[in-house]
């Protein structure tokens, strides 16, 4: 349940964001413990949110070496 | 050397093979003068007449195709195929040298009607008229490909890697995708198009390989799995645009398949258009029609998802004020944590709004108009929250007069006095006496 254990991606965020939508919505919460799932709910649509306003597509090829290099596709 | 005729019975060179013979000069020997009564009959050894005839066959005989039933088929180490083609009055054999029948997805079986195309040529040392075929193709809907086909699917049938409980669900969110496709080919194109529209925060990464040809199914394999090993993506599409059966053949071959089986990562198999089905697709986790629709696949929709964000602070309040409200929650306590609690989230969500207003001017795109929205209606719901709403529908807190808050019934006692803190403004009071929830007043 702690903070510090939630997976920073995207996908981390939004399936903790469903848990805590879960938790909160159950009938057995207590007050405490729902007021810390709210900050922490909001900061996760935040985070996301912020994730989902980059608007470049970032596109690399797998060199031999293992390292990537960015390269451009054309777009449309 | 010096004579055309030999003596059949007393000559040691009868047999020696090149005596003054002479390529040129062999074909039109075949067709001797007549000979003379008092010649001795011209004698050819049994490798000139091999040599002469293949000689004729050799030149004045274009390739063709020939159409046949197979009859015999037997492959030798090396990989020269030797067989015999028959119809229902003759046969003929023929051979296929290692280099060629490489190229067959599969060995015909006896009885398989099949078309060859090659020379016709005499084995000399053993005087067999034979085909040597360059190209073999089996009668029916794809042959010898649904045939290999087939075959390799039952195989991997056999090991349950075509179970349905092998199928790994794709991540919902991926931050990473990789690609094993050509780097010049339509289907990469097609792919980071979808992507760049729907989901433009996803890092592409792309390993690529040749996707036809000799050697394409162990160079696709080796990309995947050289792309799988680097633990970037989340999720792998296995591609490429449509083509030939022969063209995307690569991808109903054995290492393809192995190769997406041992992915550590679900995979999305997507060759070609609608209709054609490869054993990499029964393999992956999921199949796709064409690329693009594996693309379209492997990220939530933008705006859906935006959506679905916008929906989450509304419900996180709800399901708080609900808490919140639950008989037995001590009003004074509910009010002070609510108050920091809306504070803290209301700074930032207020910064976050301000930078939305920077983006929408730079006029980017739709997403960041949509998102800006979103935040105004967070903030909104935010406030919503605000312990100054509670006070309206009713509910007040105690304090005593240094200002500590009042939480039970123990805490009072007749004659406290105390100040009661409501919408709009604060009472003093005093306590007259006290009743717990289940006593007589004391």
């Amino acid at each position: 349940m702690s903070d510090e254990a939630i997976d920073p991606t995207l996908e981390g965020r939004l399936s903790r964001l469903e848990e805590i939508l879960a938790r909160m919505e159950s009938d057995d919460v207590e007050l405490e413990e729902a007021l810390k799932l709210f900050e922490e709910g909001v900061s996760h649509v935040r985070a996301a949110e912020k994730v989902l306003s980059e608007t470049e597509l970032k596109v690399e090829e797998l060199l031999a070496s293992g390292e990537t290099r960015d390269i451009a596709v054309d777009g449309e | 050397m010096s004579d055309d005729t030999f003596d059949l019975f007393g000559d040691d060179e009868v047999g020696g093979t090149d005596a003054g013979w002479d390529d040129t000069d062999e074909v039109e020997d075949l067709d001797p003068e007549p000979e003379s009564v008092d010649r001795a009959p011209k004698v050819w050894s049994v490798y000139q007449v091999n040599k002469a005839v293949k000689g004729l066959l050799d030149s004045s005989v274009e390739p063709l195709w020939v159409g046949g039933e197979i009859g015999s088929w037997t492959r030798s180490r090396p990989g020269h195929c030797y067989f015999t083609l028959k119809d229902d009055r003759a046969q003929i054999g023929g051979v296929m040298f290692a280099g060629d029948s490489a190229k067959l997805p599969a060995d015909p079986d006896v009885g398989t009607k099949v078309r060859v195309y090659g020379d016709l040529t005499i084995y000399e040392q053993r005087g067999q008229f034979q085909v040597i075929a360059q190209k073999l193709e089996a009668e029916g809907a794809d042959g010898l490909w649904s045939k290999a086909f087939e075959a390799l699917k039952q195989k991997l049938e056999l090991e349950g890697l075509l179970r349905i409980e092998r199928k790994r669900p794709l991540p919902a969110y991926p931050g990473c995708i990789g690609v094993v496709t050509s780097p010049t080919g339509a289907a990469l194109h097609d792919i980071t198009s979808v992507l760049r529209r729907r989901a433009p925060w996803t890092r592409v990464v792309l390993s690529g390989s040749r996707v036809q040809g000799e050697g394409a199914s162990a160079d696709v394999a080796a990309a995947l799995r050289r792309l799988a090993a680097t633990g970037l993506a989340d999720v792998i599409i296995v591609g490429r645009g449509g083509g030939s059966l022969e063209d995307l053949w690569a991808f109903n071959e054995e290492p393809v398949a192995r190769a997406i089986a041992e992915c550590p990562v679900p995979v999305i198999s997507a060759v070609g258009h609608e209709v054609d089905v490869t054993i990499s697709d029964l393999v992956a986790d999921v199949r796709a029609p064409t690329p693009s629709a594996a693309a379209e696949t492997v990220v939530p929709d933008g705006p859906a998802l935006l959506g679905h964000l916008r929906r989450s602070p509304e419900r996180l309040g709800r399901a708080l004020r609900r808490t919140a409200a639950r008989p037995g929650v001590e009003v004074a306590e509910r009010m002070g944590r609510l108050h920091r609690a809306i504070e803290r989230r209301l700074v930032p969500a207020r910064q976050s709004l301000d930078l939305g207003a920077d983006r929408l001017e730079r006029g980017t795109n739709d997403l960041i108009r949509v998102r800006t929205t979103t935040l105004q209606g967070l903030a909104g719901r935010l406030e919503a929250l605000s312990p100054l709403s509670t006070l309206a529908r009713g509910y007040s807190v105690a304090r005593t007069t240094d200002g500590r808050v009042l939480r039970t019934v123990e805490d009072f006692s007749p004659g406290t006095p105390f100040q009661l803190r409501v919408s709009g403004g604060t009472i003093d009071a005093e306590a007259l006496s006290t009743h717990n929830n289940d006593d007589a007043p004391a």
